[in-house]
C-alpha cells in the first residue's frame, strides 16, 4: 500500500491548488468564511469521487496497461511536473500532467489507446471553450430573470450567496467525480486496487489538500477572480461546475483552473470588457503543450534511472 | 425560508430603516427651528429645537456605527456592502450640514433680515422637500421599487431652483446698503451652507441611480 502514497501526494496537491478555483471566489470574497467552505468543499469532493468518479478513472484505465511499478512512477512524474510547472508559474492542470505521464509509460511499453488519448486532447482544448459557452448562456439566461424578479436588495444579497453556496458544493462535487482518475486512475489501470478503492482514497486525498493547504492558494487565485462582480462570479463558479460535470459524464478528467479562465472568458465576451489579456492565453496555450511533455519526459527519466544498476569495475 | 442564515443582513436592514426615520425626525426638527428663529429669533423654544436636531443627529450617527460594525463583521457581500456604505456616508452629510446651519444660527447670532425671509422660506422648503424625496427614493432603491428616476428628476429640478434662489439671496445680500460688511459675509456663509442641502441631494440621489444601473446585469 506505501506505492500508493504518490497517488495520495498528488490527491493533496489537486485538492490544495484546485480548491481555489471551486471555493475560492466565495472565501477570498468573504461570503463565506474558510472552514465552513473548505469542510463543504470536502465533503462534497468525496461524495462525487465516490458516486461519479468511475468513468474518468475507467477513460484513464484504458489508455495503456501500467505494471504497479510504472503506476507510481506515473504518479510521482505527475506530481514532480505540477510541482515545476508550478515553479515556472503556468497554469497547472493534474490531468494534462497525469495523462502525459501515461503517455510517457505508454511509449516504453510501447502500447498506446490513440483512440482514448485523441478523447481526452480534444477535452483539453474543448474546457475553457465549452466553459465559456456556458458561462455565456448562463449569464444571458440568469441576467433575464435577476433583472425582471422583483426583489430588495437584500434579497438579491441572499440569492446570490446562496447560489455561490450551491453553486460551489456542486463545483465540489464535479471537482471530486471528475479529477479523483487523476490521483488514483493509475493504480486501477494497474490492478492495484478496486475503482471504489479508488475513488475513495482518491476522493479523502483531493479533500485532505483542501482541509491543510488550500488556503494561501486561494488568497491568491481567489482575488484574482473576485475582480468581478458577485453576479459574474456566481455565473463563473456555475460554469465551472457545469463543465467539469459534463466532462464527468463523458469519462474525462479535465482541468479545473482551465475551466475557471473559459468562464471567465465567456463574462468578458458578455460584457465586453478584457478580462483575460493575451498574455493569460499564451500561458495557457504554453501550459496544453508543456505540462504533458514534461511530465512524458519525466516519467520516461524516473523509468530510466529506476532501471539504472550499480556494476562494480 | 433562509432568513436564519442571514441575521446580520436583516439586522442591517431594519437599521437603515431606523436611520431613514431619524433622518427624518432631523428634518422636522430642523424646519420648525428655523421656522422659529425667523418668526422670533433668539428665543429659547429655537435653542430646544437645535438641541433636539443635534439629539437625532447624534443617534443617526450611532446607527451608521452599528451598521458599519456589522458590515466588517461580513454581513453582505463586499460589493453591497460598500454600495451602501457608500450611501450611507453620502445621505449623512445632510444631517451635518442641517445641523451647522442651526449652529451658525445661534452662535453667530445671526437674525434673517425681513427683505430675505421669503427667499430664505422658499429655498428651506425646497432643501427639505428634497431631502424627503431622497428618503422615499432610498427606500424603493433598498425595496427595489419604480419611481426613483421621477424622484432623481424632481430633485435635480429642485436643485436648480435652490441654485438661483441661493445666488438672488448671495446678490441681494451685496447690493443692500443696510447691512454690515461682517454681517453680509456671515449671512452669506449661511446661505451657501443652505444650498449645499440640496446639492447634497442631488449628489445622493444621482448616486442611488448609478447604484441600480450598476446593480443590472
Amino acid at each position: 500500500m506505501l506505492s500508493l502514497l504518490g497517488g495520495v501526494f498528488l490527491g493533496w496537491s489537486l485538492g490544495a491548488n484546485d480548491a481555489s478555483n471551486i471555493i475560492g471566489t466565495a472565501v477570498s470574497s468573504k461570503m463565506m468564511r474558510f472552514w465552513p467552505a473548505a469542510l463543504l468543499a470536502s465533503f462534497f469532493v468525496i461524495v462525487g469521487a465516490v458516486i461519479s468518479g468511475q468513468a474518468g478513472i475507467e477513460t484513464l484505465k484504458g489508455l495503456t496497461t501500467l505494471s504497479v511499478h510504472q503506476a507510481v512512477i506515473t504518479s510521482i512524474a505527475a506530481a514532480v511536473t505540477v510541482t515545476i510547472m508550478t515553479v515556472m508559474a503556468l497554469p497547472v492542470s493534474t490531468s494534462q500532467s497525469v495523462v502525459g505521464a501515461i503517455l510517457g509509460m505508454g511509449i516504453l511499453n510501447n502500447q498506446l489507446n490513440f483512440s482514448g488519448l485523441g478523447k481526452v486532447v480534444l477535452c483539453w482544448v474543448g474546457t475553457p471553450v465549452g466553459a465559456a459557452i456556458i458561462a455565456v448562456l448562463l449569464y444571458r439566461i440568469m441576467g433575464f430573470f435577476y433583472n425582471r424578479i422583483p426583489m430588495t436588495l437584500f434579497n438579491s444579497d441572499h440569492i446570490l450567496r446562496l447560489g455561490l453556496i450551491l453553486s460551489a458544493s456542486y463545483g465540489a462535487y464535479a471537482l471530486g467525480a471528475n479529477n479523483v482518475a487523476n490521483v488514483t486512475g493509475v493504480f486501477v489501470g494497474a490492478g492495484m486496487i478496486s475503482v471504489l478503492t479508488a475513488a475513495i482514497i482518491g476522493g479523502i486525498s483531493i479533500a485532505f489538500g483542501i482541509l491543510t493547504f488550500s488556503r494561501p492558494v486561494m488568497e491568491t487565485v481567489g482575488k484574482k477572480i473576485v475582480t468581478l462582480e458577485p453576479f459574474s462570479a456566481l455565473v463563473v463558479s456555475l460554469a465551472l461546475a457545469m463543465t467539469i460535470h459534463l466532462y464527468t459524464l463523458v469519462g474525462v478528467p479535465v482541468s479545473s483552473s482551465q475551466a475557471v479562465i473559459g468562464g471567465v472568458m465567456g463574462i468578458g465576451i458578455v460584457k465586453g470588457v478584457n478580462t483575460v489579456d493575451i498574455s493569460v492565453l499564451k500561458r495557457i496555450f504554453l501550459a496544453w503543450i508543456f505540462t504533458p511533455v514534461v511530465a512524458c519526459s519525466v516519467a520516461l527519466l524516473i523509468s530510466y534511472a529506476s532501471r539504472l544498476r550499480y556494476i562494480p569495475l | 425560508m433562509f432568513s436564519f442564515l442571514f441575521k446580520k443582513d436583516t439586522r442591517v436592514e431594519e437599521l437603515i430603516y431606523s436611520y431613514l426615520d431619524t433622518f427624518r425626525q432631523i428634518l422636522e426638527n430642523f424646519d420648525k427651528a428655523l421656522a422659529c428663529c425667523i418668526a422670533r429669533p433668539r428665543c429659547e423654544e429655537f435653542d430646544f429645537l437645535m438641541e433636539r436636531t443635534h439629539k437625532y443627529e447624534s443617534m443617526a450617527d450611532d446607527i451608521l456605527d452599528k451598521v458599519n460594525n456589522l458590515m466588517f463583521g461580513k454581513a453582505l457581500i463586499p460589493d453591497f456592502r460598500s454600495d451602501i456604505m457608500n450611501l450611507l456616508i453620502s445621505l449623512d452629510k445632510i444631517p451635518n450640514h442641517l445641523e451647522r446651519t442651526l449652529f451658525m444660527i445661534r452662535y453667530q447670532r445671526l437674525e434673517i433680515p425681513g427683505e430675505f425671509v421669503n427667499d430664505v422660506e422658499d429655498i428651506i422648503r425646497i432643501s427639505l422637500e428634497s431631502c424627503e424625496l431622497l428618503a422615499q427614493q432610498v427606500e424603493l432603491f433598498l425595496k427595489d421599487k419604480s419611481g426613483r428616476r421621477s424622484l432623481m428628476s424632481t430633485i435635480d429640478r429642485n436643485e436648480s431652483h435652490c441654485d438661483h434662489i441661493e445666488r438672488r439671496i448671495i446678490a441681494g445680500i451685496f447690493e443692500s446698503g443696510e447691512l454690515e460688511p461682517f454681517f453680509k459675509l456671515q449671512f452669506k456663509e449661511l446661505i451657501v451652507n443652505i444650498g449645499d442641502i440640496t446639492d447634497q441631494a442631488d449628489r445622493v440621489s444621482k448616486l442611488i441611480n448609478i447604484l441600480t444601473l450598476k446593480r443590472r446585469v
